[in-house]
């Protein structure tokens, strides 16, 4: 009878502490000529990145007889176990495409990434189609400590299709980055 | 006779609501009050500079949505002094370091500031520092579990900077605070 008591017992603390969740690990002090507690503190950081430092890209009277490029450094933070993270560029274009339009006439243009900053050259990037497996060196969400900046951005339109452009008119697009965490 | 619980404090509080013309001297009263069998151990020896720190409850941050403000957490608890000013000084240590303030995750440290209110329900207060006494506290307490008077009698913050958060790499973070008190 009484081994009955203490099981029913037993099951009602179990019960209540399942009912209140985890058990406190706070510890109360005692009275004394000292006393002491303790508790305990917990807290998480959700994945998160940010992409800073962009700068319109300008690309005014080329010569058409050669690629027209302009890079630029940018800031990707991304605070994950690898600092990994990828990147998807769209155009303002049809179907997202990478094109500047003068409102008459439309020129393709190309975009290319690179992890790190200072480059002129990177992987070419498909329009709404991510580029995976990139790491970042910045320390610092906006970049304003540690490296000033992370990756580049190259924008570049070929040669025929700056021939193939009407002259003395400016053509005009926006090129949307979106970058993730990984 | 029952049992009869009376603490320092109460013992005094008493003594001094008596009128003038009555007023017990202290040694009168604990010999008057040791002759009758009541009187706490603590009290007959004259060793009555006690202190207890009760209701501590963990923090919980949870996920920090926003890592670019501070994220700061507070808590209410009971702290009772039953020195001549009800005065004490708190000592927080932490995980880190010589004691510093900071969580882990894994290898990963994110440090947090503590602050430290002599009343109950506040969001900020004194920044206390690891293993300095922070001096100079009074309580309001009326007896040593808060059971009577008020409740709760100090706040006890705790602060993540976005600076830190900004900084941190994503995952859990967990910690223990030790928090000691001393009469004064």
């Amino acid at each position: 009878m009484v081994d009955a008591r203490l099981h029913r017992r037993s099951l009602a603390c179990l019960l209540a502490l399942l009912a209140n969740g985890a058990a406190s690990a706070a510890t109360q002090g005692t009275l004394g000529g000292t006393s002491s507690g303790s508790v305990v503190i917990n807290a998480s950081v959700p994945n998160r990145i940010e992409l800073t430092g962009l700068t319109d890209v300008s690309l005014l009277n080329q010569d058409p007889t050669v690629d027209a490029l302009s890079a630029q450094n940018v800031c990707v933070w991304s605070n994950t176990n690898t600092k990994g993270y990828y990147v998807t560029a769209t155009g303002s274009g049809t179907a997202s495409a990478f094109t500047l339009s003068n409102g008459a006439t439309i020129v393709p243009y190309n975009v290319e990434w690179a992890g790190s900053s200072g480059q002129s050259a990177g992987t070419p990037l498909v329009t709404a189609t991510a580029l995976h497996g990139l790491i970042s060196t910045a320390t610092n969400p906006t970049c304003v400590a540690g490296p000033s900046s992370s990756a580049s951005l190259v924008v570049k339109i070929p040669s025929p299709n700056l021939q193939a452009m009407q002259p003395a008119t400016t053509y005009t697009g926006t090129l949307t980055l979106v970058v993730a965490p990984e | 006779m029952g049992p009869l619980s009376l603490e320092g404090s109460e013992v005094l509080r008493h003594r001094r609501t008596l009128a003038p013309g009555r007023v017990l001297s202290k040694c009168g009263l604990r010999l008057l009050l040791a002759l009758a069998g009541i009187l706490p151990a603590g009290i007959a020896d004259g060793a009555s500079n006690k202190v207890r720190v009760s209701d501590l409850s963990d923090i919980a941050f949870g996920p920090i949505g926003n890592l670019g403000t501070d994220a700061i957490r507070s808590e209410s608890l009971c702290l009772y002094a039953n020195t001549d000013t009800n005065g004490y000084n708190i000592t927080a240590t932490g995980i880190g370091p010589g004691g510093s303030f900071v969580l882990t995750s894994g290898v990963q440290p994110l440090p947090f500031e503590v602050a430290w209110s002599s009343s109950a329900g506040q969001n900020s207060g004194t920044p206390v520092a690891p293993n300095i006494p922070l001096a100079g506290q009074v309580s309001t307490a009326a007896n040593q579990s808060c059971n009577s008077g008020p409740a709760i009698t100090a706040s006890l913050v705790v602060i993540l900077r976005a600076a830190a958060l900004s900084n941190a790499t994503a995952g859990t973070y967990t910690g223990t605070l030790t928090l000691v008190v001393g009469p004064e």
